[in-house]
């Protein structure tokens, strides 16, 4: 797993129940704008289904590196804090790093215990997004000449 | 002037709770889909209660029982004789639902702020951050009519077999089979898709005005009359998927149109779409 996702998971982990909802606020707050040209590429492809909220992910490969660029509703800060630690943790990792992550990661990061069963779903349909996402670019990216 | 709702005292408007922010008689509470909007900040001196972590039995699948409900109000600050005024995200679909478990429980006075958070924000009202510490109550439930309000299955049943009104709030798709969930939600778990047979589709957020208030009585009596044939003397029963957003329709149907006979199935498709031998019909219904 990378090593900035595992720093975010030890740091929630460590963390009581306050402060988790706390670090996933910032989380919300620190999520970067999409670039301006990926904001003309919001459709029904880069959308999550699995989100209650409308979330876009972009996924791409700069050198043998993961680029990753998310938006999701000031709304619904659940899930903008959880692209956003998304973000921050695996960009920049190798692709076979992403697909390394742990499924359960919302669980890990004891996201469960904070937001209830019901409203965790969503959260992992970001995560299996991406690696799906990751794993598509990633093999495009080493197929072409 | 239009047609005044049934029973307008339900409802106040983000100038009243403002007007009543430091009313000891009032207690403010938030109730949203997104736990964490509270957090980001709430309207002052607001409480939060979670429909999920507070209101249900993190075992059974059924609401908490009357004495924690009575320790849930006491520390934050509800007596029996406190008006509590819910508001949330979502057009307040999540308040209705704290806004129907509190009936349950036979407390008196409540009330909805129309247009919720969304409303109170875009109007640029006071938020804090802060948690207020409400002095501890000593609450005594009163104990509701939960036949009133709420159906549990076997009466479904009974009610589908003597074909009485039933509404279906969920999405278009989620009516029609097409899909087992709420397009873009995540699906919680029906073997079976389709809706309760008789069934009439009135997706619940029709219900709203896009900046988050109730449509007015005459357009709400367009959509559950005009279009589906409801009568104010109807037995209805409401449900949608876990039983949450069916409770915007109770509070509809029975506040603001005045009808005396409404019921939130709360088991709702979740349940219905598992019962084995349970009648089912799919597309776009009758």
């Amino acid at each position: 797993m990378p090593a900035a996702l595992d720093a975010i998971i030890d740091e929630l982990k460590e963390s009581d129940r306050q402060e988790r909802i706390d670090l996933l606020i910032d989380f919300a707050k620190n999520l970067p704008p999409l670039p301006p040209e990926l904001e003309a590429r919001k459709d029904a492809e880069h959308r999550v289904e699995e989100c209650q909220s409308p979330v876009y992910l972009f996924v791409e490969m700069i050198g043998d590196r993961v680029a990753l660029y998310g938006e999701a509703p000031a709304e619904a800060p659940t899930v903008r804090g959880f692209v956003s630690l998304l973000l921050e943790g695996l960009n920049g990792a190798s692709p076979e790093d992403v697909l390394k992550v742990p499924g359960d990661l919302v669980d890990l990061c004891g996201l469960t215990e904070v937001l209830g069963m019901l409203r965790v779903r969503g959260l992992s349909g970001v995560l299996r997004r991406i690696k799906r996402d990751v794993a598509r670019v990633a093999f495009a990216h080493h197929s072409t000449p | 002037m239009g047609e005044a709702y049934a029973h307008p005292e339900v409802l106040v408007s983000t100038q009243w709770v403002l007007d009543h922010l430091d009313d000891p008689k009032v207690r403010i509470v938030e109730s949203d889909e997104d736990l964490l909007l509270y957090d980001l900040g709430h309207v002052p001196g607001s409480v939060r209660i979670d429909w999920q972590g507070d209101l249900q039995d993190q075992i059974v699948r059924d609401y908490i029982d009357a004495e924690k409900f009575a320790d849930l109000c006491s520390k934050n600050g509800i007596a029996a004789d406190t008006t509590v005024v819910f508001y949330g995200d979502k057009s307040n679909w999540w308040a209705c639902y704290a806004f129907w478990a509190f009936t349950l429980f036979g407390h008196e006075s409540l009330k909805v702020m129309d247009g919720g958070r969304k409303l109170w924000i875009d109007e640029g009202r006071p938020i804090t951050r802060e948690t207020p510490k409400p002095p501890r109550t000593d609450y005594k439930v009163a104990g509701g009519d939960e036949a009133a309000i709420r159906a549990f299955r076997d009466e479904v049943m009974t009610h589908v077999r003597a074909g009485r009104p039933l509404i279906d709030v969920r999405s278009p798709k989620e009516f029609t089979g097409e899909m087992l969930h709420m397009e873009d939600y995540p699906q919680e778990g029906s073997l079976r898709a389709g809706h309760i047979p008789g069934a009439k589709s009135v997706p619940w957020s029709r219900a709203v005005e896009d900046d988050g208030t109730f449509k007015s009585a005459a357009a709400l009596r367009a959509i559950y009359e005009g279009e589906v044939g409801l009568k104010p003397a109807d037995d209805v029963v409401a449900y949608c998927r876990i039983g949450e957003r069916s409770s915007l329709t109770w509070f509809v149907l029975t506040y603001l149109l005045g009808y005396p006979r409404v019921r939130n199935y709360d088991g709702s498709w979740t349940e219905w779409g598992n019962l084995v031998r349970a009648p089912i019909e799919r597309g776009a219904g009758a």
